[in-house]
This record gives structure tokens, sequence and C-alpha cells, in this order.
């Protein structure tokens, strides 16, 4: 090997190890060392499948599902079933967990009518709030897709025409293409068929810019984990990389 | 059956190993890291929206910021919630941090309201407070839009939220100026419209990653919300409007660099499919 590259390489090994023993001295340092490793380990992933990957990806999940175990003890079942029960003597409480017990009776053959029972309670719960909440939810948006083709005269008014054009076209003809009751046949059919076919253009423009979005979003990821390796943890050790104006 | 190696120009651009384009894309990041050239941010309608939400609260009305994101969409949901935290300080509006689901986000946030608000002087149970996560998501929503006080019940540090000062007179959703919901998880933004925008008439803004906000134009379209922040670019946006660039306008600027070569990316191997295609026997397989 170059001897220059040598002494580049034993220079980068002295620092990380000079940031190593800085970090043993400090327990703040532990979580940054530990967050670098965790992330340069799952980006290993970049170079093949591989055990090291999956090791640290199963920490996060095991980690994620642990600290939901917690705050849901903590932020939920301690102040708002616990402290009543034993404290204010709501002993009446205590039927709770029972009911809720009633879902493991799915592994009985004999006795699984009784987790039905609490099944359909939930199912029934849960149609009654989607029902109330399905027309809130989606009513503006059909009163919105009403827009004037011939607005009165006011500021950007060609541009309020050019948008309220283009919605209304982009919406019958997106909704022509999922129109299947009439064949793409005869005079109407092959009419159909051609803004189908114009619905089916905006779908792919629309499909373009969300995979745009995607893309944006998964490079932002990528960019706050550098961030972090090079401005936090590489910076704790390195103080002109702290300093650089990231 | 063996691949056999590429030969010419165009068709060697069309099977670049991928591991030179994650090294390309490295090499921009950390470039643009270290020796950022700065592009403009100009902050679009949407986000001037949620501004301007925050900004219309009426005084004896707090906000809800719901942050139902966790560590991972932390570098677009992290500084989207900085951003309306201190727009909130900065505009003396009172705020909630909540979470409907992910609980990481409701520790995460209470960061940063901590480092915020020490810059603000604020004060916990004063100027804000958080109610830490809620489980119930629909049912919960629905019990406090009658009563706050008893479906909240204890704070992130587990206090009776009745006992916070900034809690006096919060009743219900009419005490309820503002929700802003940040987030990354596909079906919140429903549950808040569906059960409290739409029947009690809450002005409602989000802030969503990048990957699900172009599902939610059509809300911001129907009024349903009053703004919206897309990804990093909205948070960036958000700080260029509240006067304090941080960790998304550093993101933004290398992101715009990033996409760039992307762009290249995707003509160079558009314009080596199409020049393959011409030469008869190398394009066509």
């Amino acid at each position: 090997m170059n001897p220059q590259l040598w002494i580049l390489s034993a220079g980068a090994i002295a620092t990380v190890l000079r940031g190593l023993t800085a970090a043993l001295r400090d327990p703040q340092l532990w979580i940054l060392w530990a967050g670098a490793i965790a992330t340069l380990g799952v980006y290993t992933i970049l170079y093949r499948e591989n055990p090291v990957s999956r090791f640290f990806e199963h920490i996060f999940v095991g980690l994620s599902a642990g600290y939901l175990l917690v705050a849901t003890w903590a932020f939920n079942l301690e102040g708002r079933w616990w402290d009543p029960m034993i404290h204010e003597r709501r002993w009446y409480w205590i039927f709770a967990p029972v009911v809720g017990f009633l879902f493991y009776f799915i592994y009985s053959r004999r006795l699984s009518w009784l987790a039905r029972l609490v099944m359909g309670l939930f199912f029934g719960a849960g149609a009654g709030t989607f029902f109330r909440e399905f027309f809130p939810l989606y009513s503006p948006q059909l009163y919105a897709s009403f827009k004037p083709l011939r607005p009165d005269a006011q500021v950007g008014w060609a541009a309020v025409i050019l948008h309220n054009w283009l919605f209304v076209i982009v919406l019958l003809t997106v909704l022509s293409y999922f129109f299947f009751a009439l064949p793409h046949e005869g005079r109407a059919g092959r009419n159909l068929g051609r803004a189908a076919l114009l619905g089916r253009w905006f779908m792919m423009i629309a499909f373009g810019a969300m995979f745009g979005n995607t893309v944006m979003a998964r490079i932002s990821l990528f960019i706050g984990r550098m961030r972090f390796l090079l401005k936090d943890w590489l910076g704790s050790f390195i103080p002109w990389l702290a300093h650089r104006g990231m | 059956m063996t691949q056999a190696p590429p030969h010419g120009f165009w068709q060697r651009m069309q099977q670049i190993p991928r591991y030179y384009i994650y090294a390309l894309l490295a090499g921009v990041v950390i470039w643009q890291l270290l020796f950022p050239i700065r592009l403009p941010i100009a902050p679009s309608r949407a986000t001037l929206g949620v501004r301007d939400a925050i900004r219309n609260v009426p005084e004896d009305k707090i906000v809800i910021i719901s942050v139902d994101w966790d560590a991972s969409t932390q570098p677009e949901t992290g500084p989207q919630t900085q951003a309306i935290i201190e727009a909130c300080f900065q505009l003396k509006k009172r705020f909630a941090i909540m979470n409907l689901a992910a609980p990481m986000g409701v520790k995460l946030a209470n960061d940063i309201a901590l480092r915020v608000a020490r810059r603000y002087n604020a004060k916990y149970g004063v100027d804000w407070c958080n109610w830490g996560y809620k489980v119930g998501q629909g049912n919960f929503l629905m019990a406090v839009a009658k009563n706050i006080p008893k479906a909240v019940a204890t704070d992130f540090y587990n206090k009776p939220v009745s006992e916070l000062p900034m809690m006096r007179g919060v009743e219900n959703i009419s005490s309820i100026g503002l929700v802003v919901e940040v987030t990354g998880l596909a079906g919140m933004t429903e549950l808040w419209l569906g059960l409290i925008q739409g029947p009690y008439g809450t002005p409602f803004a989000s802030a969503y990653t990048a990957v699900m906000a172009p599902g939610y134009y059509p809300y911001l379209d129907s009024g349903q919300m009053k703004g919206m922040l897309v990804g990093a670019k909205g948070a960036a946006e958000m700080e260029t409007l509240v006067n304090r660039p941080g960790s998304a306008v550093a993101i933004m600027n290398v992101q715009s660099w990033a996409h760039l070569l992307i762009i290249v990316l995707i003509v160079i191997g558009n314009v080596a499919y199409f020049m393959g295609r011409r030469r008869p026997g190398e394009g066509r397989r």
C-alpha cells in the first residue's frame, strides 16, 4: 500500500479511537455512539442482506414494541384504570381486563363464542365510528368538486378559470376510467374509451408526482441520518465538523 | 443463464452498478452538508396557510399539536414539529401536545418543546403542556370533544391536567382554536376531520411526510384543511417564515442537489435506453 495511504488510515483510526475513549468517559456520548453504530449497521443492507443489518432492525422493532407497552401503561392504564381501582376503591374496574381476556378464548373450540362476543362489540363500535366519520369527511369534497366554469371577474380570473376547467376535466375523465358498465364499442363507447384513456394519462401524471414525493421523503431521511453521523457523531470528536453550517 | 457483459457506451450507462449510484448520492449529500451552496426557499400557499391558521387562533383558545410520528420519520416530522412550536411561541398561542399513535413521538416532541421553550422563557403548564400518549384514537377524540379534563385526565408527567394553569376554562372542543396534526401515519387525519373538524368546525392544519402528502391535497382544496406542511420542504418553509432556519433548511438545501443528481441519472438512463434501441441487437432484450 502507498505510504501516504498508510498515514491517512492510521490518522483516521487514531481519531476514531480518540473519540471512542472520550465516549467511554462520558455516558451522554454512549447514546451518540449507539446511534451511530446502529445507523451504520442498518445501512450495511445497501451492500447485501446480512445478519448485522437484521440484528439492528430487530433491536429497533423490539424497542418500539417495548416503548409502546410502557407508554400504554404510563400514559393510560396507570392513571385511568390502576389508580382509580387501587386508590379510589373503584373495585369494579377489575372487570375491565376480564372482558379483555375474553379475546383469548379464540384458541378454544368449545368457548370461542366468548371471543366472538367482544369481537362483535369492537366491530359494532368500529362500524358506528366509521359511519359517523364518513359523511363529515367526504361530503365537503363532493361540494368542492362543483366548481364554477364561468366565475365572476376577480383578481387572477384567468388562473381561476384554467384551474376550474382543468379540475372538472380531470375529475370526469378519471371517473370515466372507472366506469365499467359500458363496453368501449359503438360511438358512445368509443368516446368513453377516449375519455378513459385521457383519465389514465392524468392518473399516470399524478402517480409520477406521488413517486417524486416518495423519492423526496426517502432522501430526506437519508440526509437526516448523514447529518447525524457527520455533525453529531463525528462532530463529537472532530470539532471542525460540528461547526460546519449544517 | 449468465448475462453477456455490456458492450457499447449506452448499454454500459443502462447497467451502472447500484453501488456507484449509492456512492454518488452519498458523495453529493456529504459535499453539500460540509460545503453548502444555499438555494432560496419561498414559502408556498399551503405553508402560509398553517402560519395564518396559528395566527388566527383566538386568545382564549388553545392549539392542539397532535404528534403522531416516531423516530422512523424524525428528519421530516421533527423539524415540522419544531417550526410549528416556534410559531406558537412567537405568536403567543398556548398549545397542548398529544399523541394518538406512535407514542415515541410524544417524548421526542416534548424534548423539542422544552428546548424551544427555553428560548422564549415559556413555562410548562402556563404556555404549553403535554397531554401524553392516549389510546383509543376515534373514541378518545369523541370523548375530548365533550369533556377534555375527563378524557385526558393526566399529562405527560402524570399530573392531573385540570391542575395546569393553562387548562383553566378548557372544557370541551369549543375551547380548541386549532388542531395541527404532524404525522407520518395514514388514517390519523381522517379521524380528526371526520370526528372533530367536520362535526364541530374546529380549524385543522397538518404536516405530513412527503411520501403521504399528495393523498391529502384534496382536503386542502376543499377547505377542510387551513394549510399543510409537505415533508422537509414544508418544514424548511415554516422555519423561514418564523425566522429560525434550522435542520430543515439545511436538509432542503442538500435535498435540492440530491434531486438534481437523480434527475441527471433518470435522463441518462432514458437517453441510454432510446439510444440502445436505435442499434439493433444492442438495446433490445
